[in-house]
Order: structure tokens, then sequence, then C-alpha cells
């Protein structure tokens, strides 16, 4: 009797268990063993196959998506995604014409004026001789 | 009469681990950690690109200044995390004047965007300005994508301002590329419809492929390697929270860069064959001649040591070298042994090259 209420003081003043010390203890002991097998699993053809099949449902999952949207808003007469996106390939390609030009232009006027970083630091004011 | 607690677990949970709340703490909070502090001035732009140039407290000791290639997938901050950890800073602090090229986020709008309009159309004008900007010819420096793209680039314009190449755990040979190059083998992977299908591949599903090389380590590992640091009395969660923000915001890849990334790099082996082209014109890596230096990693599981291990022997400079150090793609170049057993050797082999 004496024996059971001395455990059941001692389990009252143990501190609570602590699940992350416990998380730890568990993957001390396994992270090698799941590791090994996670790496074996991976480099086999198999899971390369199987990744490339999720992949293609993940894709005709988005297409599918995609394509009713573009419907929808074609109906409501509003501009989809692809459609912003073409207005945006248009002003990089704007762009580009411009760099083109630039390219040409440059050499023929000489150096580029320095970025504002490139300026070298002004030097430190000169300190006062005390009188 | 005594009622027990419903959830002994998460009673304990919430009154005696302070750590484990710390630590949800710090992955909430990550994603607004500080990072790229160094303050820098832009010199260049082309759609979402961006060239700057950091500034120095003092004038440049070094004359050659650096110009920093980043890969597209990833923000252009990873070699400037955070003041102490920063390998802009230690460049800086060695006398270079630096550059870096941030891609920005591709858009639906780049959906056409290939590699190689990046190696013709973008970077030949980023060095040029930088050049310009700086006076000088540039070192060179790409990490992993950005080292292919600095090499193609090398390879197609030998008479452009560039001083010396180096090379940051960047795959060249494809022949073996491990578990990317099995995933992502003809056959099995669907490419062709990625690229009909998507604008932008985006950076969550690039981040999946990433984590499944090592499905264990980058997710509880992750966790619980904070969990046991948060023991330590020094340690600054900060830095950790900078590379966690780091890791998991990557950027979407434009579906026609990826498209030949995939096809003419790992499945076809374009680059290291002599058999790629860009504009019409043969990238060949025999065609490089400029000091060249490759850092590569042992334990690399993104440029496995096969994807690397042949670069030096098909360059064709005659001034080469390579440091190759223990560990993963990222650790050896922002880890925390990269200020003591990388950091110094580049700089010291610039030193030698300036």
């Amino acid at each position: 009797m004496t024996k059971q209420k001395a455990k059941k003081q001692e389990a009252e003043t143990m501190p609570p268990p602590d699940p992350f010390e416990m998380w730890r203890k568990f993957y001390d002991a396994n992270e090698t063993a799941w590791t090994k097998a996670a790496q074996e699993t991976t480099s086999s053809e198999a899971f390369a196959e199987m990744q490339g099949r999720m992949l293609e449902t993940f894709l005709a999952f988005q297409k599918g998506a995609r394509d009713a949207m573009n419907t929808q808003l074609a109906t409501l007469n509003l501009p989809s995604r692809d459609d912003v996106a073409r207005l945006g390939e248009l002003i990089l390609g704007l762009e580009e014409k411009i760099d083109q030009l630039d390219d040409r232009i440059a050499p023929l006027s000489g150096k580029r004026k320095p970025s504002a970083s490139s300026a070298r630091p002004k030097a430190a004011p000169r300190r006062k001789r005390r009188s | 009469m005594k009622v027990a607690p419903a959830l002994p677990l998460a009673d304990a949970l919430w009154t005696s681990n302070d750590r484990a709340l710390e630590l949800m703490r710090v992955v909430a909070t990550a994603r607004e950690a500080p990072v790229g502090q160094t303050p820098k001035g832009l010199v260049w732009r082309k759609n979402k690109a961006r060239l700057y140039r950091y500034r120095r407290a003092t004038p440049a000791t070094r004359r050659t200044p650096i110009f920093l290639c980043l890969p597209l997938i990833n923000r252009a901050y990873i070699l400037d995390l955070r003041p102490g950890n920063s390998f802009v800073e230690f460049l800086l602090d060695a006398g270079h004047d630096v550059f870096i090229l941030d891609w920005g986020v591709w858009g639906p709008e780049d959906r056409k965007a290939t590699i190689t309009d990046l190696v013709m159309r973008y970077l030949p004008r980023a060095i040029r300005r930088a050049s310009e900007d700086a006076g000088e010819k540039v070192t060179l420096l790409g990490y992993c994508i950005g080292g292919v793209l600095a090499t193609c680039f090398a390879a197609l314009h030998p008479d452009a301002p560039v001083r010396n190449l180096i090379l940051f755990t960047t795959p060249i040979d494809f022949a073996d590329a491990g578990q990317f190059g099995m995933w992502t083998a003809k056959g099995s992977f669907p490419i062709h419809r990625i690229r009909d299908t998507l604008d932008v591949v985006p950076g969550e599903l690039i981040d999946v492929g990433a984590k499944m090389l090592n499905p264990i380590g980058s997710t509880m590992g992750t966790y619980l390697q904070l969990y046991e640091r948060l023991g330590d009395a020094g340690f600054d969660p900060r830095g950790w929270q900078a590379m966690y923000r780091w890791v998991n915001e990557g950027t979407p890849f434009p579906s026609a860069a990826y498209h030949q990334w995939i096809t003419e790099f790992y499945q076809e082996n374009k680059l290291s064959k002599g058999k790629l082209q860009m504009d019409g014109r043969p990238v060949r890596l025999a065609a490089i001649t400029l000091p060249f230096l490759s850092v590569a990693a042992l334990s690399d599981t993104i440029a496995p040591r096969p994807t690397t291990s042949k670069t030096l022997s098909k360059v064709g400079s005659r001034d080469k070298s390579e440091i190759l150090l223990e560990g993963g793609h990222v650790g050896i170049v922002v880890g925390r042994t990269a200020r003591a057993e990388l950091w110094p050797r580049v700089t010291e082999w610039l030193k030698r090259h300036d």
C-alpha cells in the first residue's frame, strides 16, 4: 500500500510528458531506416513513372479548370489571364526592340552615365582644430 | 474526484514546453525574416530582371568587380542572406565591387522566355552595363542554374568584358544526374504537356521536387534541428529563419525555359556533348578560355558529383582549378562553415586573378 502511494506521489511530482522530446527520440531511432527506405523508393523507375502519372493528372485538372474559366470569362466579355498575358508579351516585345535600338545607339553616344551606386563615397568632412 | 485532462499530451505541450512554443513562433514568423540587407543601387533593368551594384563604404581595393549570376528559380538574396552571413558582404570586405543579377519573379507573360533568351538577350546587356559602370572587366560568378547560364554565355561571347569565370555547384554533364535525372527521364516525365498547360512552373512544384530528394531530412529533420538548437543558449533563430524563408520562397520557372532545361540539358545532355545551340550558334565548352574556377560539393543531391566532375576537363581554359568540399548544394556556399571553408579560398583565387 505504501509502495503504491509512493508510486502515485512520484507520478504526480514528475513533469508531464514532453511530446517533442518523445518525437525527437522516435525520430532519432528511426531516421536512418526511414531515409534509406525513402531513398530506395524515390530512386526507382517505378516511382519516376508514378510521379509522372501524378503530374499528368495534375496537368489535366489544371487544363480543365483553366478552359472552364476562360469560357466563363469570354461569356461575360471579360479578359482572361491569357489575354492579359498576351498584352504583357506585347509590352515585353516592345521593350526588347527598345533594347536593340539602345544596343546600336549606345556605342555611338560614348560612355554611359555611371549609376548612383558607382559614385565614390564622399570624403568625411575635415575635423576642425580646436583653438 | 479529480478529472484527468482530456488531452494529456496537448496539456503538456502548452504548459510545460516553452521550447515547442518558441519553435512554432520561429517557424510562423520566418516569412518576415529580414534578408538581403546590404545597401545596393539599381544599374539596369529588363522585364523583371534587375542588375544591382552594392554600395561600398570605401573605394574598392581590387580591380575586378564580381558579377553574380543567380539561379532563375530562387530568390537572389541567398548570397546576401543576413549581416554576418553574407557572401556579398564578404566580397565587399575583401575590396571588390559587387554586382548581382536578380531575375525577379516570372509571370504568365514570360511563358515564352527560354534559357537562350537569358543567355543571348539578358546576360550580354547586364554584363556590359556592369562593366561600363565599374570601368573594368568583371569576374562572372554563376551559382547552380545561374552557373549554367554563365557557362553558356562565356562560351558564346568570347569578346564580352569578362576576366574570369567561377561556377558554384553547377551541373554541366547530365549523363548521370542522380534522382532528378531519373525523374525527368524521357517517357515518364510529361515535359511537353507541362509546357503546353502551364505558363510558368510554380515554385511550389519545383520545391516539392527538391524536398523529395531527402523527404525525411527536409521535412521532419528541419524542424527537429531547430528544436534542438533552440535549446542552445547562444542560438540566434534569425539565421535559421532567413534560410527557411529562402528555401520556401522559390520563384516560378517560365514554361518554355523549363522545357528547354529538361529536354536539352537533362534528357539530351547537349551542353556536355557539344550539341547545344543558341540562336543557331553552337555552345562549345572548349571555347571557354577564361581563367576558370569550379566549386563543387561531394554530397550534392541537386548537382550530384558526376554532373560536376568532368567540367574541368571540358572547358578550354589553360588556367583552371577546382575546389571540392564535403557538404551539400547550398551548405557549402552559404552554410555555417562557408565563411571559413569556401569564401576565403574564393577571394584568394580572385586575388591571384585580379
